[in-house]
């Protein structure tokens, strides 16, 4: 397992506070998931409405991410600050390019991406870290290059994240997909990698 | 994998970062995910979810459409549960059927096939209530017994 030292906006002091990347999700991190992540989740949805609700209120991370660690084509990684675990993702590196001028290329596909529920404006005003889904699709990013698809990503974006995906990101959009609940299909080219790095 | 960005760069690139609340993920993923952890399509469990899914509603009274309409999927979906054990059912559609059940998610993933089996107690239950289920217009009272008796099982199950 590596760490990398990554940054996270703390938005009490608004300043950057070291925080930690970890290319796996371990027993602790998700000992830490069901005693603060889930509580907090669990407490915003009581009393409302399904549609109301996070699209990921019901998401298992500890079923998702024992479930996946045998298997060589899953990539997982936890962000942790202020020793608190912050985000989660669990990527894929068996999928292929959709977009025209890669079409067929493999690619990263992340299979699962969430920031803690503090750490959402929706559900906490003001939230206490923002950069969780910087240093997540930075961490993707990495991931391509590493084994060796420079930089390409894919992705469905929750409905609420599409503006990040495109205008953060600079991903490309290529529509709803009806095979996976009708959500926008994102892909980072190589060329949108590179820029994503350099910015 | 080592990110070597400089804070700067996070600096840079986290000023760029909008307000959005960040996530990306499908239900197929979360499908793919219990295919992954799944040896065997387990029959015999979903014929006995199938068969669960079908006496709660008529013990209500309901049809297939109110029930849909309730938990909020597809007529369709309920009609597949209740009709074809071969296929795999949504997650979500689970998810949903087990709010308006009242019971723990968990279990009734793993009737339905979704996640492996973990509670050998839930599946001798849920084996016996299928074969004890006749499929008749209404419910009479054998079937209510089975029904009582395998809602009594779960909430055992869930307990432990």
């Amino acid at each position: 397992m590596t760490v990398s030292q990554v940054y996270l906006k703390k938005i009490a002091i608004n300043q950057l506070v070291d925080a930690s990347l970890y290319d796996e999700i371990t027993d602790q991190h998700l000992a830490m998931w069901k005693s603060t992540w889930v509580p907090a989740m669990e407490a915003y949805c009581q009393g409302r409405a399904e549609a109301k609700k996070p699209d990921d209120s019901q998401w298992d991370w500890k079923w998702k991410a024992e479930g996946w660690r045998p298997f060589l084509k899953y990539h997982s990684f936890s962000i942790v600050c202020e020793k608190e675990l912050q985000g989660l993702m669990l990527a894929s590196d068996v999928k292929s390019a959709r977009v025209q001028d890669q079409f067929g290329k493999p690619i990263v596909y992340v299979e699962l991406l969430a920031s803690a529920p503090w750490n959402r404006s929706k559900i906490q005003k003001p939230k206490r870290f923002h950069g969780v889904g910087t240093v997540l699709m930075a961490a993707a990013v990495q991931l391509s290059i590493d084994m060796g698809f420079k930089g390409r990503v894919g992705l469905h974006s929750l409905p609420g994240a599409v503006s990040f995906y495109k205008d953060d990101c600079g991903m490309t959009p290529l529509g709803n997909d009806a095979a996976y609940g009708n959500w926008i299909y994102f892909e980072m080219t190589e060329k949108q990698a590179a820029e994503f790095r350099q910015k | 994998m080592k990110l070597t960005h400089s804070k700067d760069w996070y600096a840079r690139r986290i000023a760029l970062e909008g307000d959005a609340d960040i996530g990306a993920g499908t239900m197929a993923a979360i499908r793919e995910s219990a295919v992954a952890q799944t040896q065997a399509v387990p029959i015999d469990t979903r014929i006995a979810f199938g068969t669960f899914v079908e006496l709660w509603r008529r013990d209500r009274g309901w049809d297939a459409v109110k029930l849909a309409e309730v938990a909020g999927v597809n007529p369709e979906e309920i009609l597949e549960i209740e009709r074809s054990p071969q296929s795999e059912p949504e997650p979500n559609a689970v998810f949903r059927l087990a709010q308006v059940f009242e019971i723990p998610s968990k279990i009734l993933m793993e009737l339905a096939g979704l996640i492996e089996p973990r509670t050998p107690n839930l599946r001798q239950a849920a084996v016996r209530f299928a074969a004890r289920s006749e499929s008749v217009a209404a419910l009479n009272p054998h079937e209510r017994e089975a029904f009582e008796a395998f809602v009594s099982a779960i909430a055992e199950t869930a307990k432990k």
